[in-house]
């Protein structure tokens, strides 16, 4: 509760922070904000190229299929790596003004989020110009939406507090995203994965998060309930786990920082 | 509960160590390779059991020589660090002046950062709108305000600075050591907006090494010794029985 609190006494922080978010990430570049869209799109353009040519897979409407893993995955590790290191990128007015800590992490997953929405956009214009069209599913894009925020949200509380005390936890949580981002149906369907170690996709609340999206955007169809409550509950827990973190650490960090 | 809060900060029993690290193991290896040596780390007591009761509308000076605790003391009453050992209440909305231009980025223009600093005291968007024109006329800055910080000299700065800080509307101010803002004008303009507040019944705590100001201003002193009260009591008499021992 002590958290709404807060965000409602700041909110005006938290508004230009996520401004600030959004705009100073590529500040001097000549495309400015647009490359939070083309860098996806380029990413895709990649895999676009291998995977079908040289890997030979042989997925319908591959490139939408892509891009809808693509572009939710890169909400996620965008606002991972910028929000680990939120807090210490910040360390100079947390050693001389109070004010909440935790908008710091909440600014970099807002303004995650909202490039995720004005992304889907693209995803929407890929779907209707691809052939594949769009249906009245898109009314559960909010929810996952908002599920895979909950949970970002929580891993980055814990990250950012944790990466002031152990500085490793920026080159640890990297390659454990690298090791994610092959161990979630992005690139591949999951029918392809081995089936004996399969339970493992399946356990990454990511895969659910991106199947969820495939069924909206390419497969009109309703997102498995199952995915849902287990990305449901996974997410509150992982949030609260965060919370507790960021709340037990935060004391120290202006003395750490 | 129907007991009166007359007071605006309690500090009870307060002690506060800080880790000095000859040299921190901030990495896992370091920490892998070293975790049998953990003694390279000592701690140092820089407050120890501190009690005060400031009243509200009260203007108190800390003094003290330097590393004497002094803005430790005034950094554990914003919460910006926490106490090892005790607690610190504090009544009311609280805005702290540790350093001028805290969250300024020099990039944006004047008028911006006022928003920008302003929100980090935790004003919303229209209390902000209401008060912008009283913070410009107050820096005396009309002609740069819409420039970048960048292009500001340093007085120019910090007069800006202080304009925010001492604008935003809290009953608690803490001002540590940034009476010397800007030119005699400026300066002048400082103290009586401070007299100001002073006389508006606003709870006032400064850290200061110019005691001629700390006379005119405040009035009571707790001078802090090595970690402990060692006198806390009417300004004037504090202040003579310090210079008494500098000498």
């Amino acid at each position: 509760m002590q958290l709404f609190k807060n965000l409602y006494n700041y909110r005006e922080l938290l508004k230009s922070n996520v401004k600030k978010e959004i705009r100073g990430k590529y500040k001097g570049s000549f495309l400015g904000v647009l490359w939070s869209f083309v860098n996806p799109l380029l990413q895709v353009a990649v895999y676009a190229i291998v995977f079908p040519y040289i890997m030979r897979i042989q997925t319908d409407n591959y490139l939408i299929y892509l891009i809808i893993g693509i572009i939710p995955w890169t909400f996620f590790t965008t606002v991972i790596n910028q929000g680990m290191i939120t807090v210490r990128m910040n360390a100079g007015i947390i050693k001389k003004v109070y004010f909440p800590r935790e908008i710091l992490p909440i600014s970099v997953a807002v303004s995650g989020l909202i490039n995720f929405l004005i992304s889907c956009i693209i995803i929407i214009l890929f779907c209707i110009f691809g052939g594949v069209g769009i249906t009245w599913h898109l009314v559960f894009l909010p929810l996952i939406a908002i599920l895979q925020f909950i949970l970002t949200l929580g891993i980055v509380f814990a990250l950012s507090a944790i990466n002031i005390y152990i500085k490793d936890t920026e080159y640890i949580v990297t390659f454990l995203i690298n090791m994610l981002f092959y161990a979630t149906p992005i690139l591949y369907e999951a029918s392809l994965f081995p089936e004996k170690i399969r339970f493992i996709l399946h356990l990454n609340p990511m895969t659910q998060v991106i199947v969820a999206y495939r069924d909206i955007f390419l497969y009109h169809q309703v997102p498995s309930l199952m995915g849902i409550v287990y990305l449901v509950i996974i997410s509150i827990v992982l949030f609260f786990i965060g919370l507790l973190i960021f709340r037990k650490l935060e004391k120290g960090f202006a003395e750490e920082v | 509960m129907s007991t009166k809060k007359d007071y605006a900060i309690k500090v009870s029993h307060v002690t506060k160590k800080f880790k000095i690290y000859y040299d921190k193991a901030n990495t896992l290896k370091e920490r892998l390779v070293f975790w049998k040596s953990k003694n390279k780390n000592e701690e140092r007591t820089v407050l120890e059991d501190i009690n005060v009761e400031i009243k509200k509308g009260e203007t108190v000076a800390l003094i003290g020589t330097n590393g004497s605790g002094k803005s430790t003391l005034l950094k554990l009453m914003t919460k910006i660090i926490y106490p090892t050992k005790g607690k610190i209440i504090t009544v009311g909305k609280l805005t702290s002046l540790l350093e001028l231009g805290a969250g300024f980025h020099d990039d944006f223009t004047g008028r911006e950062n006022i928003y920008f600093n302003a929100s980090i005291f935790g004003l919303t968007k229209s209390e902000i709108d209401a008060k912008v024109d009283d913070i410009i006329a107050f820096s005396e800055l009309e002609e740069f305000i819409d420039n970048p910080v960048r292009t500001y000299s340093s007085g120019m700065y910090m007069r800006l600075a202080f304009s925010v800080a001492i604008n935003v509307n809290a009953e608690i101010l803490l001002i540590d050591e940034i009476l010397a803002v800007g030119d005699q004008h400026f300066q002048d303009k400082c103290f009586s907006k401070l007299e100001e507040l002073k006389n508006s019944d606003k709870t006032i705590v400064i850290v200061s090494h110019s005691l001629e100001s700390i006379r005119k201003l405040c009035d009571r002193a707790i001078w802090i010794k090595d970690g402990h009260i060692k006198m806390d009591g009417e300004a004037n008499s504090v202040i003579d029985s310090y210079l008494e021992e500098c000498k």
